[in-house]
């Protein structure tokens, strides 16, 4: 095992060739469990572990990263991404141990549980969505995984983290036909939590609304084509805010000036109603986390109030270019990968209107219960995203649901629209992709309103207009 | 059994498939991978960041009464190696019965493919640098309003595989390719808009930076002043790119497991017609050159060229050895394994559609009126199952068969068979984005909408 002394002299050998010098020291101990078709499928038990150093000259980023942990090979590695910069005199770097005042306690670690225990919660799902509908239900897809991540992250400014990151997921995939019609539903629940999680988050529950979103989707009309007004409910989930203005907010992509919100800070960027919120430190939510993967504590940090741009999310590098503190938002996927700036649990603050008030107040659009995936150009704020559980809105009223709709919108321009937000807050969870690195997020909204947005439909020949 | 650190690849693949044996498997497979990677991103001719990275592992699965066990591993010291053996027989344990579970038999012989440029490592790190640097340089000569870059990388690989299992199957490869990638702003009336070109290669001495940079510069060119037009059924001609985009979710839906777990849209349909004529859609890991050619697959089956669509009539699907055995015909060798860290799946290698006659401009010229969908956005969420698609669409408007106005914000939304079933013209201009490869195509109607 490397003791801190090994790790100061590693850095200051990496040093040598930049300014800052940081070592990302990873073990990882992960199980999944997949099941189909009725049958544990695939059972699996991995075991990684992995060094990334991280030398800084300037504008300049060295990476390397290796497997070996003995000192010797990272001695090697890190004269070798310190010759990758340019050679500096030698300084010494002492360590100083940084603790933690957030708990983030897990009381079922999920290592000291018998795999019985974790068959059961994929048992409980699966049985769960085929029992909505037994003839309907035609394919149920069930996956569990658990990850006990330890790190040690230490740099030249002598920061020196040890900590452990325990994470559970479940996630529910549900596929129902009926004559030609093949439709799907998916559920997922997970966080920085042990097996507790599912005591609050129920399997059979997840399961069950997988398949009843499923069955609901096979009588969905095909969604309308064309500008409506849309209203996002509060369960939705937080796609559109992860897309519209978060990965916008992100350091790096501003400094690039590859971010519409470029420039920005002070401005007026959203709706008076809009205040956007990027907390890394709630209870148990799956981007939650003590320190981010460079050793600086999670933050909650107030990105836009009240239509006001008040902050960015910054990494250590991002941070020192903008003479701020970092925002404890530097994270990465692995010791594979340099961290970046990335979100962790990202949400829209509630407002003061009823739910119900917003969609009575709506004459005619779209309602929106369940989001999907999403995806933004942040050069100019184009977003899309899937609408996983849709419903026409006609005369205030909540009327048949659609499918296959996708919505497209410009952030800037829609975050100005939103005319009414929910006193209502829903989480989802999801794994967001970045520069090829994925990391677990949260994010979450309120129900909330926008006058205006693309929908992707389809028009169907003449005559049948749907 | 010694206990040195480190041993030699196929020694060691023999002793973890001979152990695993010795605890109880009836049958078991030994994995070995190890990758090698440079990446080099420029930023105004400087380096801003250079990433050199090893990494290696073993994959250990293990079969016993119907019942698979699957663990991996990175650090290969003989103690955790043997857990990790252990761990797979662990997982036996909870794993359901399948009685097709099974290992593929040493095979006659495997194609001899060039995948490795000899000379890659002796290259200087210099030389590499300067590529990434002239893929920038090119883009911003290209036009003045190329006002930033999002990234110039060079990159390169160097990987080697070698598998063993308990039929006496005992193989190994090595390969290497190298590429760039540029993602280009260009930027006037206070508007922003990118690009991207890429090229990857087998040989060092193909690449062509100048190529990559000025495609990058030329597709944000082009979308600049884009605006939203009204919502249309309209003709769509699809850049190549996107092309491929789409080739991901047929290629899924292509898979003998997507059959079997009913969800593919193509189940039951061999021998129809699922597209237009001229529609031909091919797997091949022996494709010379391709990133994605290999001897064999994941579990050691050599490497084949599958006909999947002919002339619009389904022949047949992807298999491994599990699907094959399942359906009783042989594997295509298409046991697919991203890394030593999961079990082979099923994936294609060089999936691609095959080319035809006409070329791109012309097949723009015989189009009235449509759209020239240059870009998609949220192709993710498109329904693999349903083959139900929406995403965000970017292009050019084509008026009396002339490119005219740029166009985005807009979304086109269909279904996949109904998209493969109304191509219309299909380019002879087939390119490869690493696994997957396409000409430009028309198809005649999709609902593109916007205002």
């Amino acid at each position: 095992m490397l003791t801190k002394a090994d790790l100061e002299e590693i850095l200051q050998v990496a040093r040598r060739g930049g300014n800052f010098a940081e070592i990302f020291l990873e073990k990882k101990e992960t199980t999944k469990i997949g099941c189909e078709a009725g049958k544990i499928e695939r059972v699996i038990s991995g075991s990684e572990q992995g060094a990334g150093i991280r030398v800084l000259r300037g504008e300049h980023t060295a990476y390397g990263y290796t497997n070996a942990l003995d000192k010797e090979s990272l001695i090697a590695l890190a004269r070798r991404v310190g010759s990758a910069a340019r050679e500096n005199p030698d300084t010494r770097v002492s360590l100083a141990t940084r603790n933690s005042q957030l708990a983030l306690p897990v009381d079922q670690r999920p290592d000291e549980a018998e795999i019985d225990k974790k068959t059961a919660l994929v048992w409980a799902a699966d049985r769960a969505a085929r029992e909505v509908n037994e003839e309907l239900v035609r394919q149920v897809t069930v996956n569990y995984g658990d990850a006990i991540q330890q790190v040690t992250i230490a740099n030249t400014e002598g920061t020196y983290v040890e900590d452990e990151r325990i994470r559970c997921r479940l996630a529910v995939n549900v596929v129902a036909a009926e004559g030609d019609v093949i439709q799907t539903g998916f559920e997922a629940a997970g966080g920085t939590r042990g097996l507790e999680l599912f005591e609050t988050e129920a399997p059979w529950e997840l399961g069950l609304k997988a398949a009843r979103r499923a069955l609901l989707m096979l009588n969905a009309r095909r969604a309308p084509a064309g500008r409506m007004a849309v209203v996002l409910a509060g369960e939705a989930g937080g796609t559109m805010i992860h897309e519209a203005c978060g990965h916008g907010l992100e350091a790096d992509l501003v400094q690039k000036r590859l971010s519409v919100y470029a420039g920005k800070k002070g401005e007026q960027v959203a709706s008076e109603l809009v205040t956007v919120i990027d907390d890394g430190t709630l209870e148990g939510k799956y981007g939650s986390f003590r320190f981010d993967d460079e050793g600086n504590p999670a933050r909650r940090t107030v990105l836009i109030e009240r239509g006001i741009l008040q902050n960015f999310m910054y990494d250590y590098l991002t941070a020192a270019r903008d003479q701020e503190l970092p925002t404890g938002n530097g994270r990465r996927e692995s010791f594979q990968h340099k961290p970046i700036p990335r979100m962790s649990n990202t949400y829209l603050v509630p407002g003061d209107a009823s739910p119900n008030e917003i969609i009575r107040e709506t004459k005619t659009g779209l309602l929106v219960r369940r989001m999907g995936g999403g995806q933004v150009n942040t050069t100019n704020g184009d977003f899309v995203f899937e609408v996983a559980e849709g419903y026409v809105i006609k005369d205030g009223e909540v009327s048949m649901p659609i499918r296959g709709a996708t919505l497209t919108g410009n952030g800037p321009e829609v975050l100005k629209q939103i005319d009414m937000v929910g006193r209502d807050l829903g989480f989802a969870i999801g794994t967001c992709g970045k520069d090829g690195q994925g990391v677990p997020v949260s994010d979450a909204q309120p129900t909330i309103r926008i006058p205006e947005l693309i929908v992707g439909g389809i028009l169907e020949e003449e005559g049948e207009r749907d | 059994m010694r206990e040195t650190a480190k041993r030699d690849e196929r020694e060691l693949v023999a002793a973890v498939v001979d152990v695993a044996r010795k605890g109880g498997a009836e049958m078991a497979e030994a994995y070995f991978a190890r990758g090698e990677e440079l990446v080099v991103e420029v930023r105004q001719g400087e380096v801003e960041t250079l990433k050199i990275a090893r990494e290696e592992g073993i994959g250990v699965r293990v079969i016993r009464a119907g019942r698979l066990g699957f663990a991996f591993t990175s650090n290969l010291n003989w103690p955790a190696v043997k857990k990790t053996i252990n761990d797979a027989l662990a997982n036996v344990r909870t794993a359901s019965e399948d009685p097709y579970h099974s290992l593929p038999d040493p095979p006659a012989a495997y194609p001899d493919l060039n995948l490795e440029d000899p000379t890659l490592r002796d290259i200087p790190l210099a030389e590499k640098i300067e590529k990434a640097r002239e893929i920038e340089r090119a883009g911003h000569a290209f036009d003045s309003r190329i006002k930033l870059t999002e990234r110039a990388t060079y990159e390169e690989a160097h990987y080697q595989v070698t598998i063993a299992n308990s039929r006496g199957l005992l193989a190994s490869y090595r390969g290497s390719f190298c590429g760039g990638y540029a993602v280009l702003v260009a930027a006037a009336n206070g508007e922003q808009e990118t690009g991207f070109g890429l090229q990857f290669t087998r040989k060092f001495k193909e690449l062509d930076p100048g190529k990559i940079g000025r495609e990058a510069a030329s597709k944000a060119i082009s979308l600049l002043g884009a605006r939203r037009l009204e919502t249309k059924r309209v003709p769509v001609v699809f850049d190549p790119y996107v092309v491929t985009n789409f080739l991901g979710i047929i290629a899924s839906a292509l898979t003998a497991e997507a059959v079997q777990k009913g969800r593919s849209l193509f189940a039951g349909k061999v021998g129809k017609t699922v597209a237009a004529k001229g529609v031909t859609v091919v797997d091949d890991a022996t494709l010379p050159g391709g990133l994605l050619s290999a001897p064999f697959d994941g579990e050691g089956v050599p490497a084949q060229h599958t006909v999947l669509i002919k002339e619009g009539q389904l022949q047949g699907f992807l298999h491994n050895t599990y699907t094959a055995a399942k359906d009783g015909v042989a594997s295509t060798g298409n046991a697919a394994r991203g890394s030593y860290k999961s079990p082979p799946e099923l994936g294609s290698t060089n999936f691609y559609l095959t080319p035809g006659e006409s070329a791109p401009e012309e097949i723009i010229k015989g189009t009235s009126q449509g759209l020239y969908l240059a870009e998609v956005m949220g192709m993710h969420t498109a329904n693999p199952i349903s083959g139900d698609f929406s995403v965000g669409a970017a292009g050019i408007w084509i008026e009396h068969g002339e490119l005219t106005k740029p166009v985005r914000g807009m979304v086109i939304a269909g279904n996949i068979l109904e998209l493969l079933e109304t191509v219309d013209a299909v380019g002879n201009d087939l390119r490869f984005f690493i696994g997957k490869g396409a000409p430009t195509i028309r198809v005649t109607g999709l609902t593109v909408s916007g205002k």
